[in-house]
């Protein structure tokens, strides 16, 4: 057995070498940030921001306040980029013929999970770097209201989303139209996540605080699917890479 | 000598074909070239030893353990080159010799002695993607070597190799023979394995047609 030091190590070894293999080959990072900003101004186009956030707008389903229209569209937009890079977590063992060389390492299957959903959750991250400020000036957002609890939400958002989608995306590296499984298996598993970024990001924009949204249910929904999702991933993915 | 491999009425089926059929082998400490046409089964029967390919039936024991993926610890004293490197061509011969070095627990110390080993001493720092074949044949079997697996599983080392490069292949191996370890080498090019081999198997069909050692006197089932 691993000792935890030893677990650690490996497993950071590993999140190096998927960084450092992107910064090389710039295959996944691009095209995922390249998809946000173009949905992003696409958005900005089809629904310009009006001058109050909170401005109400007409919707088939009924009248919304603009800022709940304007974190959806964020959060949707972070959800296929995200998937675009998630399609592509084993492409570079699977180029590289390394998968073979991968299980035959000494590291508990929870390693090898923990460090491909770490190196998704740092993709992830990056898009958003562009894109948070980019929603900000297209929705005029105010990033700098409550950044801080803005950062906590995108945060905890993001380590549910690359839990699942690490997970998923292992089961569909199996299959030969990966691109197109992964996305109907992942989605329906994403939606309470995903709806709760929609409310708090948008409960954080309309000006609540960290206090306000932290008593809101869907923080602690958000709180368990992580803790849930993160921990019921790392225990599947044995099951999936050796199969 | 204590029997280290043992395959008894081994399966495996890749739909409704057959690739390996009823094969029962013990093998010892030492090398074992593994011979054979294509088809015949030679590299199901690695990635089985591996691990990597779960029979259909039959089972398969290594040290005395049934051989699984679960077994960690198994896993780690197993070297193991398929048809591909199983290298990241982005990262130089160095980074990944040193990167597998790092995740099998071993001194980096022996990415030095390896890359020696193989003569990649001029391509340390080259990405493995820029590499000719052959250099990369060497790279993959560096990195096999590099945590000194007692079982050792190379299938079709010498391809793609010059004379040269296939003796520095040979040499690395010999080197890493020592008592308690065993290699099954399976190649087409048997004179080379022979050579050095202590035992060999040959199989057609998915059958271990002979199964013998080498000594002085030759080939003796």
């Amino acid at each position: 057995m691993s000792t935890s030091s030893g677990f650690l190590s490996k497993t950071a070894t590993l999140v190096s070498k998927d960084l450092r293999v992107e910064l090389r080959g710039r295959d996944t990072l691009p095209p995922m940030v390249a998809f946000a900003v173009t949905v992003s101004l696409l958005l900005a186009f089809a629904a310009p921001a009006p001058a109050e956030l909170n401005e109400p707008v007409s919707l088939p389903i009924g009248t919304v306040a603009f800022v709940d229209v304007a974190a959806a569209f964020f959060w949707i937009t972070i959800l296929f980029a995200g998937l675009i890079g998630f399609a592509r977590t084993f492409e570079v063992e699977r180029d590289d013929g390394a998968v073979d060389a991968l299980l035959l390492i000494p590291l508990d299957r929870s390693g090898l999970f923990l460090a491909k959903a770490a190196a998704n959750l740092a993709f992830i991250l990056v898009v958003q770097a562009v894109l948070l400020p980019t929603f900000a000036l297209l929705f005029h957002f105010d990033l700098g209201a409550d950044w801080a609890a803005l950062m906590l939400v995108v945060l905890l958002v993001d380590i549910g989303f690359a839990s699942i989608g690490t997970l998923f995306a292992s089961l569909a590296a199996q299959t030969r139209s990966r691109e197109l499984v992964l996305p109907i298996l992942a989605l329906p598993a994403l939606v309470p996540l995903f709806i709760g970024a929609f409310e708090l990001t948008s409960d954080l924009l309309a000006g609540d605080g960290l206090d306000a949204i932290a008593a809101r249910g869907w923080f602690g929904i958000i709180v368990a699917f992580d803790v849930i999702f993160s921990i019921a991933s790392a225990l599947v993915f044995e099951f999936v890479i050796d199969a | 000598m204590s029997t280290l491999i043992e395959v008894r009425d081994l399966k495996v089926a890749y739909g409704r074909t057959l690739a390996l059929d009823g094969v029962d082998l013990t093998l010892d400490e030492g090398v074992a070239g593994l011979f054979g046409p294509n088809g015949s089964g030679k590299s199901t029967l690695l990635r089985v030893l591996a691990g990597l390919l779960r029979p259909s039936s039959g089972t398969v024991r290594a040290f005395g353990s049934s051989v699984s993926m679960k077994d960690e610890s198994l896993r780690g004293r197993i070297g193991y080159v398929g048809h591909r490197g199983g290298l990241y061509g982005r990262l130089t011969v160095m980074e990944n010799l040193e990167m597998f070095a790092r995740l099998h627990g071993v001194n980096q110390t022996r990415a030095e002695v390896v890359t020696e080993q193989l003569g990649l001493d001029a391509r340390r720092d080259t990405p493995v993607m820029s590499l000719s074949a052959g250099y990369r044949r060497r790279a993959a079997v560096a990195r096999a070597l590099l945590h000194e697996p007692e079982l050792l599983l190379l299938d079709e080392p010498y391809a793609n190799l010059d004379d040269e490069a296939a003796d520095l292949v040979s040499a690395a191996v010999v080197a890493w023979r020592r008592p308690g370890r065993v290699a099954v080498i399976a190649t087409h090019g048997a004179k080379k394995v022979k050579a050095y081999a202590d035992a060999g198997l040959i199989l057609q069909h998915g059958h271990l047609l002979k199964q013998g050692t080498y000594t002085a006197a030759g080939f003796t089932e």
